[in-house]
């Protein structure tokens, strides 16, 4: 009984050649149905995270760029300040030198100044 | 490039070399000078009550110009001002008692602006009010493109750099806007240096 068992196995459970048109078959089929292994169905609950992941991202996009408009804003004023404090600082100088010239033309040459 | 390729192209286009050597050597010679090497001041500012450090290089002015009105007049003609500027600094310090400032510091700079193109315009000393003024001015065929003014009064000490173009006479139109006085830039020429009288 055991043995006839065992020999029944054996010949079911034998390496069995596929032939050399089963790749071929394959391939054949899969080309036929590429829709079923490129794309798996999309649950709704997918599709809601993924819009939430988008409009996230949208979000975050527009904040940093506001920050950077603020930011770039707060740069250009601080260089404006600069730039005329500068050309104040300039001016006071060059009316410094003028007063000096003048001052110089104006004393008696034995006056020392 | 390896240098024996370089040497053979060199051997083999000697004329245009020249000819490119001699164009572009005088556009670089007529740049505006480099900004001048400012000493460090950082124990003057401790002592002083009020300091002014600026430094406004090239891409700083464009900042500052875009942000300029070009509809307001002042804004307008300082946009026209600093339009050919390659930067702006100033050191400014000011002190609530008479103070002497390190020599070695004016020192530092005088022997920068003693260099070929720089020329000194203005050299005043009032021992009245105990001041010097110098200033000093980089010029490319009669255009200002350099200006360094150093001023020493009992209780400020300042410095100004200013790089690139500068057209004197637009700087005579901002009179009255920025306290720009007229000066006899052109007339008058520099005052000969004498002693403080210390």
């Amino acid at each position: 009984m055991n043995h006839d068992l065992e020999r029944r196995l054996r010949a079911a459970l034998r390496p069995v050649d596929p032939g050399d048109d089963f790749s071929a078959k394959v391939l054949a089929r899969t080309a036929k149905e590429p829709a079923h292994f490129a794309r798996p169905p999309r649950s709704p609950a997918v599709a809601g995270w993924l819009a939430f992941g988008l409009a996230t991202c949208v979000v975050l996009g527009l904040l940093l760029a506001h920050q950077w408009q603020v930011r770039r804003t707060q740069q250009g004023l601080e260089a404006r300040r600069q730039l005329i404090e500068a050309l104040r600082v300039t001016d006071q100088k060059l009316d410094l030198a003028n007063r000096v010239v003048n001052e110089k033309e104006r004393a008696p040459p034995d006056s020392g100044a | 490039m390896t240098s024996s390729t370089t040497a053979s192209f060199a051997r083999r286009w000697p004329l245009p070399l020249a000819l490119l050597a001699v164009l572009f050597v005088p556009v670089a010679l007529a740049g505006p000078p480099a900004p001048l090497k400012l000493p460090d001041l950082e124990a003057l500012a401790a002592k002083a009550t009020e300091s002014v450090d600026i430094t406004l290089d090239a891409a700083l002015l464009g900042t500052a110009a875009a942000f300029l009105d070009p509809s307001d007049p002042e804004d307008a003609a300082t946009r026209e001002l600093i339009g050919g500027l390659k930067g702006i600094y100033v050191r400014s310090y000011t002190f609530d008692k008479d103070f002497v400032y390190p020599s070695a510091a004016v020192e530092m700079l005088r022997k920068q602006l003693a260099t070929p193109g720089w020329e000194r315009l203005v050299g005043v000393r009032s021992a009245k009010e105990r001041t010097t003024v110098d200033i000093y001015v980089s010029l490319d065929h009669g255009q200002a493109n350099g200006l360094a003014i150093i001023t020493s009064e009992p209780r400020e000490f300042t410095i100004v750099n200013i790089v690139g173009s500068i057209d004197l006479r637009k700087l005579h139109q901002l009179e009255g806007k920025f306290g720009v006085p007229k000066l006899p830039l052109q007339e008058s020429p520099p005052a000969p240096e004498k002693p403080a009288g210390k």
